[in-house]
């Protein structure tokens, strides 16, 4: 899909890859508070660091002075997390306070982002938060105590069903059966899956298909599709064990002997040989290879031959096909 | 900046030649081929023509076997909807995991409304297991649809030998290839290389005719209900006024094909195999995918390990005004990474940094060289600010990140 960044957004991607002065991608050593997020499995995934100015008896006084981050992902992740490092940096922030920066600040600073991509800010929140709460361990702050709420992040990952939310089909599938959601409109009041653009309800795999896939199917959806009518007997490619009596395994080794002791020979003798790929019933698949792999005459060699020969010493009914 | 085309396997230029062709079939002769009068008489003459030239091109005398269609995703629903119509007592597909979207998102609805669909999985470098093909079919087999190439990696498929094995086996199978990816690219014998396929789908537009038009080999006797009803065209196989314009396009573009299938087979796949080499000298840990595998000869699908496929794309356009495109996620305006590289058991990360270069006859070798001066510097630069690449040792840091979540 194409994009459709703000230049601004485009701006700061292109800068922080080029390394321009003034840009914030990197680690910083010895960090005060370090956080990740993400994961290569959703392909984004950001490190970020940053270092205060230690406050000479209070911690939760401390104020950052210096964020850096590391990210894996696209044009949009790179400038949200530069973004984040310069709304943190431009103020004089306590980690504490830095929390207050929510995904829509970040949002707002690259003056919007394409709403499939609204994600990528969520990303820089959640690994600022993750580095305050490393700092608060490495400083004694009980930030709990403090009335910081910490939450875990819930989205799940995977295929977009509503894009508008950007809500994931594990997501849905997984809130349809806790909130026993029966209908599109029961979900889309739970969830907002469903609730803007509307298209994502009878799609294939949208809306609908997950709520027949939780609950079972009421009725045919697919009128351009006949019902399957129950399947007529098709002729049968002949099972050996009725006649000769041989067992799928008894079958198989029989026609590897007969290959080995009646076809192998004669092939090998012009510098040929033959494999079996596959036995399915009393379908033989073959591969001719050394000398024979050329030959024009392959194919009358397997019928005339192997074929033959299996037919004539196994079962009558025996195809060899070549592969 | 002058702008560098290396995604011929989206889309193609329209060759100057078609624009021409097509030219007095909109304002002039603009009538309804059906028509009686003589003006739509020529029109329909000009099309009669494209169907025996475009015939001809596949090397069949019965010029009824191919069918207009607006594009590859139709023929494709065609071909699968269009079979599980006319016969309804089979209800079992076989197809792979790495078809495009309009054959496999087509499986995954059959298996929606009670068809069972096998999806046959591929190697590290794209290849099916035959055995695995052979053991998935079935009695009650309807079809079989395997893709000619792959539009991700160009990794072509055996198409004739698994048609010619599942005709074998049971003759009342039916086979359909999507050829989108090879149909103008590489000479396509429908007769003599591809006697056992029922059902072969290519469109217009990736050999340089518009968006817009695609077409269906149907094989004389094909069992196939129409999509589209309410018009007598196409034999009632499908309905709707012919696009008159795009389909004398269409035979010209593969005409211009044809003409140049030598220059797609040495001059374009020498530049590629010279990217190719490039890339692998001068960007370590970098893959090529499907390397062990038969493949198109414009085709280039790269993954660098510890960079994103997006932001490499970004910055290939912004910098050097190259395109080109990617199996990241990001890319694909959901949250799912390419399925292809998926199936081959490429690793997230790498996933995430592919980058597939597609060729055509307008590129020539100083694009391939910018692309050469532009890739390494990219992926380094992007390097810079991955957290999963060690900048010390210059080698891709992978344990870190993951366990995070």
């Amino acid at each position: 899909m194409a994009w459709e960044y703000s230049q601004k957004t485009v701006r700061l991607f292109m800068d922080a890859v080029h390394g321009k002065p003034g840009t914030h991608v990197g680690e910083i050593e010895d960090p005060d508070g370090i956080g990740e997020y993400g994961s290569a499995a959703c392909g984004d995934a950001l490190r970020f660091t940053f270092r205060v100015r230690r406050h000479p008896t209070d911690p939760t006084q401390d104020v950052i002075t210096e964020a850096r981050y590391l990210t894996f992902g696209c044009t949009s992740a790179i400038a949200a997390s530069e973004a984040l490092c310069i709304l943190i940096e431009q103020k004089e922030l306590t980690p504490i306070e830095a929390l207050k920066i929510t995904n829509q600040d970040i949002v707002d600073f690259l003056e919007g982002l394409p709403k499939q991509k609204i994600h990528c800010s969520v990303m820089g929140a959640e690994a600022l938060e993750a580095a305050v709460y490393n700092w608060a361990q490495r400083r004694g702050v009980d930030l709990r105590r403090l009335g910081v709420d910490l939450h875990d992040d819930e989205q799940d990952e995977g295929r977009i069903v509503c894009k508008c939310f950007s809500l994931t089909e594990p997501f849905i599938r997984r809130k349809i059966k806790e909130l026993n959601l029966r209908t599109i409109p029961e979900i889309t009041d739970a969830i907002k899956a469903g609730g803007a653009c509307m298209s994502c309800h009878h799609v294939p795999g949208g809306l609908q298909d997950l709520l027949d896939e939780a609950w079972g199917k009421k009725e045919d959806l697919l009128k351009i599709l006949p019902t399957p009518v129950p399947l007529e007997p098709v002729p049968v490619k002949a099972t050996p064990k009725d006649e000769s009596a041989l067992s799928p395994y008894q079958f198989s080794k029989k026609v590897e002997s007969v290959i080995d002791e009646n076809v192998r020979p004669i092939l090998r003798k012009d510098g040929g040989d033959v494999e079996i790929i596959d036995i399915k019933d009393t379908l033989i698949y073959c591969r001719l290879s050394g000398a024979c792999q050329e030959c024009v005459g392959a194919a009358q060699t397997l019928r005339m031959l192997v074929e033959r020969t299996l037919k004539d010493l196994v079962d009558e009914r025996i195809r060899v096909i070549r592969v | 900046m002058k702008t560098i085309y290396a995604d011929n396997n989206a889309t193609t230029q329209v060759a100057p030649e078609v624009v021409e062709a097509m030219a007095p079939f909109f304002a002039e002769n603009y009538y309804n081929p059906s028509s009686m009068y003589e003006p739509a008489r020529q029109a329909a003459k000009a099309m009669t023509d494209a169907r025996w030239a475009i015939a001809r091109h596949f090397g069949i005398t019965d010029p009824e076997q191919i069918l207009f269609t607006s594009c590859a995703t139709e023929s494709n629903n065609l071909a699968l909807f269009g079979a599980a119509r006319a016969r309804p007592n089979r209800r079992h597909v076989v197809t792979t995991a790495v078809e495009h979207p309009a054959v496999l998102e087509v499986c995954r609805e059959l298996g929606r409304s009670g068809y069972e669909v096998t999806f046959l999985g591929v190697d590290g470098d794209g290849n099916l297991d035959i055995r695995e093909f052979i053991r998935a079919l079935r009695p009650d087999t309807l079809l079989v649809s395997i893709m000619h190439a792959n539009n991700e990696t160009g990794v072509i498929f055996p198409v004739e030998q698994l048609a010619r094995i599942t005709k074998e086996t049971d003759p009342a199978i039916l086979f359909h290839t999507d050829a989108t990816q090879t149909v103008g690219k590489l000479p396509i014998r429908l007769r003599e290389e591809f006697r056992s396929v029922d059902l072969l789908s290519f469109s217009g537009h990736k050999f340089h005719a518009p968006k817009g038009i695609g077409g269906l080999y149907l094989k004389k006797g094909t069992p196939c209900r129409p999509l589209l009803i309410g018009g007598h065209q196409e034999e009632g196989r499908r309905g709707g006024t012919e696009n008159v314009a795009f389909i004398v396009g269409m035979a010209k573009a593969l005409q211009l094909a044809e003409e140049n299938f030598q220059d797609e087979d040495t001059r374009v796949r020498d530049l590629r195999d010279k990217l190719e080499k490039t890339v692998e000298e001068r960007i370590p840990h970098v893959q090529v995918n499907g390397k062990g595998a038969p493949r198109t000869p414009n085709t280039l699908n790269v993954s660098c390990h510890g960079v994103e496929g997006e932001s490499m794309l970004m910055q290939l356009m912004s910098d050097y005004g190259i395109c080109a495109s990617s199996g990241s996620a990001c890319t694909t305006g959901s949250l799912e990474p390419s399925h292809v590289l998926r199936a081959m058991q490429v690793p997230f990360t790498a996933v995430h940094g592919s980058v597939r270069f597609s060729l055509s006859r307008y590129n020539t070798a100083a694009d391939v060289d910018r692309i050469i001066e532009a890739f390494p510097k990219i992926v380094a630069n992007l390097r810079k600010s991955s957290p999963y690449w060690d900048q010390e040792r210059n080698e891709p840091r992978l344990e870190h990140v993951d366990s995070v979540r």
